[in-house]
């Protein structure tokens, strides 16, 4: 990972998806030492609105040898950079530029639902056995996800609090954070209105205009960055068995709903990186949701499933704790670039020079697990 | 019953080729989940292909329409001008075969806990369009 760029994070970006991408991608090539003709492989999100083209022609690249597509939407981070990955090793690109760009608040805003008056469903999405209930979106999923964990484990709202307030401290240090000059207690977390039981507003991600890049790049050209070489240990995509077809309200269909693909992920990503929970120093975890994060750190071995309430009220996941988490602020509070700030965080904590820094840290997990299927990867300070 | 045809709400599509089934049976008035013919593999979403036997000849069997709560959510911020809040939506686990899980709104905010026993009824929300529903059982005594 020799270049990361991100444009500012607001919630009326005044520009264009394009020319956010643009920035962003201009600012990653320019942290990696390179110019745009350098750039020989473009991999995008399909839920972004700018195509290989488009960049190609904005950045001004001279070729593009390799491009590829990965989603759907949060699943992809990790998955675009193992797209990466394997263009380089099988010889296909040299140097390959990841983005996502979205004006997440000012334009198409993802907690709107935009059905209208006609029927829905039919032709494999099976929506027509969720939209006309009043099922409408994401947050509704995970709302009854979340009160399943709480109905089975006993997991308590003032629990699942110390997710969100985590990641607003995290922000409160991080200057480019949305909620960098807003603090959060947890008698402001539990007074917060209902949006969905039981989550509560604080539960949910920001809605922001603004964009992420990253440039991979053999190991050996690392060595001439001019930052300290980040190495990808492993990276890994994942499915649950009988995850349920369609895009993301069927997922309530399946046997187990409180497990994510970030298990089967995560067996994965451990057995390729020779390494296990135990070794991961600092991990900016998916969060959509402060209940998709307790999930993951279930699921991901940092403890034993049902165990996530107590395990996010233990201090472990604040800094200074065992595993410090979303150490930029994440989707709850530094903003939503889809998973992608995700991956840049953890190349700065890997770097040294995150705003929160986890002294002494050598690996960061970073997590792209919410459904239907999922991928990680896990980074090294080389 | 406010009729979501009027008021705009959202109406299921139901000539799909592998759902079908489920809504012409609604519209009668039974609950049916789609079933492997040669092994009896539950196929719930409904589709065509068991993977369990490699068949592809489904059948719909008909269940007596009760079921166990599995999650709920009482949606509080509204989204679409036809479901107004808040209401509860329940995820019920039906019994008569293992696997088979359904979706149901009721109005209002509800008290309810993990597991109770769900019943269904038929909401029809446009011409000969009808959505199964679940409402919390009435225990007797
Ligand atoms: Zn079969």
């Amino acid at each position: 990972m020799v270049g990361i760029g991100t444009t500012d994070f607001s919630r009326d970006s005044g520009r264009s998806v394009l020319t956010l991408a643009t920035q962003a991608c201009l600012a990653a090539i320019g942290d990696a030492g390179m110019v745009p003709g350098d750039i020989d492989g473009l991999v995008r999100c399909d839920l972004d609105t700018v195509r290989h083209n488009d960049l190609v022609h904005s950045l001004g690249m001279k070729r593009l040898d390799f491009f590829s597509e990965v989603g759907p939407g949060g699943v992809a981070p990790s998955a675009m950079v193992g797209q990466a990955v394997a263009a380089i090793l099988s010889g296909q690109a040299t140097n390959v530029l990841l983005f996502r760009a979205l004006n997440g608040r000012s334009g198409r805003r993802f907690g709107i639902s935009s059905v209208g008056g006609e029927r829905i469903g039919g032709s494999g999405t099976y929506d027509e056995f969720f939209g006309p209930y009043g099922l409408l979106t994401p947050g509704q999923v995970f709302a009854l996800i979340a009160q399943r964990h709480m109905s089975r484990y006993g997991t308590r709202p003032e629990e699942l609090a110390h997710i969100p307030l985590v990641c607003r401290r995290r922000a409160n240090a991080n200057p480019q954070a949305q909620m960098h000059d807003r603090t959060l207690t947890l008698d402001e977390y539990l007074s917060a209105r209902m949006i969905s039981s039981p989550l509560r507003l604080f539960d949910f991600c920001l809605e922001t205009d603004g964009a992420c890049a990253l440039v991979v790049s053999r190991a050996e050209r690392a060595k001439d960055s001019p930052h300290p070489p980040v190495l990808i240990r492993a990276v890994a995509q994942g499915s649950l068995p009988a995850p349920q077809p369609g895009m993301q309200f069927p997922v309530l269909m399946r046997q187990d709903l409180t497990t994510l693909p970030a298990r089967p992920t995560a067996e994965t990503l451990y057995r390729r990186a020779g390494m296990g929970p135990e070794d991961i120093d600092v991990a900016q975890f998916y969060d959509c949701f402060s209940i998709t994060v307790l999930l993951q750190m279930e699921d991901f071995g940092f403890c034993a499933k049902g165990e996530g309430g107590s395990f996010a009220a233990s201090g472990a996941i604040d800094l200074g704790g065992s595993l410090p988490i979303n150490t930029g602020g994440g989707h709850l509070s530094e903003g939503y670039v889809h998973g992608m700030n995700h991956v840049i965080e953890g190349v700065r904590q890997m770097r040294g020079t995150s705003t929160s820094q986890v002294v002494g840290a050598s690996t960061c997990l970073v997590t792209s697990t919410p459904l239907p299927p999922g991928s990680a990867l896990i980074l090294r300070a080389g | 019953m406010t009729d979501p045809r009027l008021a705009g709400g959202i109406l299921p599509e139901t000539g799909d080729i592998d759902t079908a089934g489920f809504w012409d049976a609604a519209r009668e008035g039974r609950l049916v989940a789609r079933m492997c013919a040669t092994c009896g593999a539950v196929l719930h979403l409904p589709r065509a292909y068991c993977s369990e036997c490699g068949r592809w000849e489904g059948r719909w069997e008909e269940l007596p329409g009760s079921g166990r709560l599995h999650s709920w959510t009482v949606v509080h911020h509204q989204v679409h001008p036809a479901y107004p809040v808040p209401y509860t939506i329940v995820l019920v686990d039906v019994d008569g075969v293992e696997g088979v899980r359904l979706l149901g709104r009721i109005d209002g905010e509800c008290d309810l806990r993990a597991d109770q026993p769900m019943h269904v009824w038929f909401e029809e929300v446009a011409e000969d369009v009808f959505l199964p529903q679940w409402r919390p059982s009435v225990v007797e005594g």
